[in-house]
């Protein structure tokens, strides 16, 4: 039976899975390497006007210590992708593999679950619980996922505020800083329980561009660290950033970029 | 130390945070749980402080009214195998200086064989001795109290034949068996039968107190024996008895005497107390609906970071553990104060010691339970509900007001023509979320519907003193005892400078004899001139009496609770002493608080008694037209009683028909006060619960304001909106209220008249109740959309865009 096969673009696919590899031998170790396949992924939405396609049979692969970037213009589906692959959705076929587990055949608690110990998620607006200082923003991830004793929660949670440069802040509450660091506190967030790959949709778009560089600098040093970092993106800039880019239009993958 | 979990951090740091939320949760658990430990603690005090005391001074089970005799009379009665107890007692109606008011009150002076020793009925010594001597005697605390006197003070007493008498207080004792001075405005004294002699009455008694030997709490037992007791010992010995009853208003034997009037209020109370409850559970659920409403977005979050929906549903059940502990610290002192509160009104009135003020364990084992399950397991179906919704809903969709499907309300909106656009939207804002509505509404209806019964049963009540004022349309009344000469009677009231009429009423025991050869328990027999104006009775079947009925009777509904084989149309057959003679009864008058009652046309009663031309009670009247003015009244019961006194005919006080009702009105207005608290107490929770509401639905809608905003709404434009919206829901709970205030008001009003007056209802719908609480849940809408109408005219465009 054969492994791979090239197609119309010249780019060798597994099954249906790319990775944007010209070279037969590359595409096998790279499926050998992946952490990540998202495989023939398919979602709509219901409106007032009926189903509205967001995603149409979207496949790829991502592996381990990878930064990739999801770049497409707004309505391209970007963002639904980066909640079926983060499980806070669920697609309508195809499927997503984590590390050898089809994390939407999981339930929702059992996706929760997932990704207390797997994934940590980044979001557009920070996300940060309004009532808890910065340290407990973070130690509340650890104290659900119950992936660490509860007596290395705030030592670890110190740590990771120490590493997106913070620290100094812990003790306030959210309101009290500005969205640059909330954004780093929330990466902090993400990195609390150590899992494997992060998970950030649009993390820059509410920033100045000195914020962002900041924050990508962040992300590119733990892709650096061996963390797979996925990030969602319309802007170009933040995209030059990963190692490799998946383009989406209009809820299909249309080309692959190297870097 | 072990340190605490962040969950945990953030349940106790969102309960600090949001203090007046936090506030109104603890606020609906602790008003319930307060109404359960008030009510309940109440029921047992009183059950355990009144009915023990009046259990221990060995209650008679039976008094038996006997013409006079002496003490070997009951020594014969106490020697029957059916009779444990049998004491004589002998009652004077008398009169005592009030110095104080320098008025003179109304007193019963009750003779016993021995003070030392009371058996039967026993009052207890509070101050001085019982050792009275012929000029002394022993007052019944509230009398005491009432009088201003203690110990070793003087008391003057004017007996019925109008001498005085100094008597020097000896003793003040605890009698939990009479109705007290507070109650009725009637003291009691106690006094040796030498004292009662040299006053001028007969060393006679005229009562019996019976404690029957076996079965004692068994009603029909009890007068089975009392009928023994008259057939087989006190008539054969050739006495005369007047009435076998069991003490207390329609009480069993050894029960309190005004125990049904107790048990019917306490019942009242207890059904406000499972209002209160479920309120408070509603509102719970609808704070906690707020609260997980407002929390959505966090409920993603802690979801998409690796929580479970068992982890959090714990957490929000822990969330409602604290408030509820906290308000239950706050419901047990609330409760105790409350109950001490009732209880003490409740000692007042009836006469008993209160012996401990603290919550019975039983009662705060009950508080306890319920303020810890009941808003726990209230809560969990919002908190499961708020807990079931998905990661990318709770995080992407909140905040959302959703579109729900076309509906008949909501076509019937569109429809509506000439309503501004913002008014249109907070109607159809009103029906959005037709669960939320309908709880808003059954809260606000509840306490509408309370809050109108409870004037109903004002109205109710105050119809049904008016339908019992009828039986005493004189202006005053004056007994006169022994009776006396019709036209002198009449004469001398003529004589008293104002009276325009005055007619001499006749009365006497009697009972009817049945077909086969029983008799029915004593009944009045009262004979009245047949064109009487100083009565206007209700008539519920046939007619009134009229000129030349000799012999037709007219019955009260009373006889026929116990003759019920009795209408118009039937014969009877009345034994008046040894004189029996057959009558056709001819109408039925409602009751009125005289007990089972036949009248008759006085000729006729004069025949049946043989008291040829003798009248018993004179009543009078300023006018024929109408009753006279409070002063009117008084000045000719002054008069009156001066005229009476100075003509030998009587030296009682006598009645005014203003003094009849003010006592009544007194007690009605009693329950009526606590009836309207727990009325406030609801239409709080009701508006708390449609502030909650509000609130919630400001909160789901905030885009929706944020648009609103956008396209140039004004912060008025906002603010009339939600406004609008509150108004409109306290509307239609008062519509609804209205409605269901029929039925609960009927209700209420019968369990009430029936409690206080052992009468059937006269419903009367209160609609002065009805627009007061019109306006009320009016300025409830208004004032519980304030606080969020502020909230959403606060919210920025921009606030709006960070909250998507």
């Amino acid at each position: 039976m054969k492994l791979a096969s090239l197609n119309a673009d010249g780019v060798y696919i597994i099954g249906r899975l790319e990775f944007g590899e010209r070279n037969c031998g590359l595409c096998i170790i790279n499926w050998l390497m992946c952490i990540l396949e998202v495989q023939d992924v398919e979602k709509s939405y219901k409106t007032a006007a009926g189903f509205t396609p967001a995603l149409a049979g979207v496949s790829f692969g991502v592996k381990q210590g990878e930064f990739v970037a999801i770049y497409g213009k707004s309505g391209a589906g970007k963002s639904t992708l980066i909640n079926l692959i983060s499980g806070i959705d669920c697609p309508d076929s195809g499927q997503i593999i984590f590390n050898g587990v089809s994390i939407n055949r999981l339930s929702e608690d059992e996706r929760s679950r997932w990704r207390g110990k797997n994934l940590g998620v980044v979001f557009q607006f920070f996300q940060l619980l309004p009532t808890l200082n910065l340290i407990e923003n973070i130690t509340i991830a650890m104290d659900l996922s119950d992936a660490l004793p509860l007596s290395e929660h705030r030592g670890r949670a110190y740590q990771l505020l120490e590493q997106v440069g913070i620290a100094d802040h812990a003790l306030k509450p959210p309101s009290k800083i500005s969205g640059g660091q909330q954004q780093r506190v929330a990466i902090a967030r993400a990195l609390a329980n150590d899992p494997p790959m992060i998970a950030a949709d649009e993390p820059t778009g509410n920033l100045d561009s000195k914020t962002r560089d900041g924050i990508m600098e962040i992300f590119s040093s733990l892709a650096k660290s061996g963390k797979t970092i996925l990030v969602v993106t319309h802007d170009k800039e933040i995209a030059s950033w990963a190692d490799r880019v998946v383009y989406l239009k209009d809820g299909r993958i249309t080309e692959f970029q190297e870097e | 130390m072990t340190e605490l979990r962040t969950r945990w951090i953030k349940i106790l740091k969102d309960i600090w945070q949001n203090k007046s939320r936090s506030a109104l949760v603890i606020l609906s658990i602790a008003v319930g749980i307060a109404a359960v430990g008030m009510i309940n603690a109440a029921k047992l005090i009183v059950e355990r402080d009144l009915y023990r005391a009046y259990q221990a001074g060995s209650p008679a089970s039976l008094e038996i009214y006997v013409s006079p005799f002496d003490k070997e009379l009951a020594g014969a009665v106490e020697s029957m195998r059916e009779v444990e107890k049998a004491e004589p007692r002998r009652a004077v109606d008398a009169l005592i200086y009030r110095r104080s008011k320098e008025k003179w009150e109304d007193i019963t002076l009750v003779a016993v064989p021995n003070l030392n020793a009371v058996e039967v009925s026993k009052f207890v010594l509070v101050k001085g001795s019982t050792n009275a001597t012929t000029r002394s005697i022993l007052l019944e605390r509230q009398s005491a109290e009432a009088m201003g006197v203690g110990v070793g003070d003087k008391v003057v007493i004017r007996m019925p034949d109008d001498r005085q008498y100094t008597l020097q207080v000896a003793g003040i004792v605890h009698d939990v068996y009479i109705q007290p001075f507070n109650l009725m405005n009637e003291a009691t004294g106690y006094v040796r039968m030498e004292t009662l002699q040299w006053m001028g009455e007969v060393p006679y008694y005229n009562k019996l107190n019976l404690v029957v030997a076996q079965k004692p709490y068994d009603r029909a037992h009890v007068l089975e024996v009392g009928h023994t007791v008259r057939d087989r010992v006190i008539e054969p010995a050739g006495f005369q008895v007047f009435r076998v009853q069991i003490p207390g208003v329609g009480s069993d034997p050894g029960q309190h005497w005004a125990h049904n009037q107790i048990q019917g209020f306490l019942l009242i109370l207890q059904i406000m107390g499972v209002m209160a409850i479920l309120l408070s559970a509603g509102l719970i659920v609808n704070t906690i609906s707020a609260v997980l409403m407002q929390q959505i977005r966090q409920i993603g979050i802690l979801r998409a970071v690796g929580g479970v929906r068992v982890q959090l549903i714990l957490m929000y059940l822990v969330y409602v553990l604290i408030l509820s502990v906290v308000a239950l610290l706050l419901a047990l002192p609330l409760g105790w104060l409350g109950a001490w509160g009732i209880s003490s009104l409740a000692a007042r009135f009836l006469n008993f010691d209160i012996t401990e003020m603290l919550l019975p364990s039983r009662v705060i084992l009950w508080q306890v339970a319920l303020g810890l399950f009941m808003p726990a397991l209230v809560a969990l179906y919002p908190i499961l509900e708020g807990t079931r919704i998905s990661v990318y809903n709770a995080v992407y969709q909140s905040g959302i007001g959703t579109e729900h499907k076309e509906d008949g309300v909501r076509r019937l909106l569109m429809k509506l023509k000439g309503v501004s656009p913002p008014v249109l939207l907070s109607l159809r804002n009103t029906f959005r979320r037709k669960s939320r509505l309908v709880f808003t509404l059954v809260t606000l209806t509840l306490a509408g519907a309370m809050f109108i019964s409870v004037f109903s049963t004002r109205a109710s009540l105050t119809q049904q003193i008016q339908d019992i004022g009828r039986y005493f349309t004189f202006d005053v009344a004056l007994s006169v005892p022994g009776g006396t000469g019709k036209l002198t009677a009449v004469r001398e009231a003529l004589r008293v400078p104002g009276v325009e009429v005055a007619e001499g009423w006749a009365n006497a025991n009697g009972v009817i004899l049945h077909d086969d050869g029983g008799e029915s328990k004593a009944i009045e027999v009262v004979g009245i001139p047949y064109d009487a104006i100083t009565i206007d009775p209700v008539l519920l079947a046939g007619r009134w009496l009229q000129k030349g009925d000799a012999q037709y009777i007219v019955v009260n509904d009373d006889l026929l609770e116990s003759e019920s084989g009795l209408s118009v149309g039937s014969h009877v057959r009345l034994k008046v002493g040894d004189v029996e003679r057959w009558y056709t009864v001819v109408g039925i008058a409602s009751k009125h608080l005289s007990g089972p009652r036949v009248y008759m046309s006085i000729q006729e009663f004069w025949r049946l008694t043989g008291r040829h031309n003798q009248v018993d009670v004179i009543r009078v009247r300023a006018s024929a037209a109408r009753n006279s003015d409070v002063i009117t009244q008084n000045a000719i019961a002054a008069a009156l009683e001066e005229r009476y006194k100075n003509a030998g005919l009587s030296s009682l006080k006598s009645t005014t028909r203003n003094a009849i009702f003010a006592d009544f009105t007194q007690v009605f207005d009693i329950i009526l006060i606590v009836l309207v608290i727990m009325a406030v107490v609801l239409s709080i929770v009701g508006g708390l619960g449609l502030s909650g509401v509000m609130g919630l639905n400001v909160l789901e809608r905030t885009r929706e304001i944020g648009v609103l905003r956008a396209i140039g709404a004004s912060n008025a434009s906002i603010f009339k909106l939600v406004i609008v919206e509150g108004v409109t829901v306290a509307l239609m709970s008062w519509a609804s209220g209205a409605v269901l205030s029929v039925p609960s008001g009927l209700a209420l009003a019968a369990a009430v008249i029936h409690a206080v007056l052992r009468a059937d209802l006269n419903f009367r719908y209160s609609y002065v109740g009805l627009a007061i609480w019109l306006a009320i849940v009016v300025l409830i809408g208004i004032f519980s959309s304030l606080a969020p109408a502020r909230s959403a005219a606060r919210l920025t465009v921009r606030e709006v865009l960070e909250y998507e």
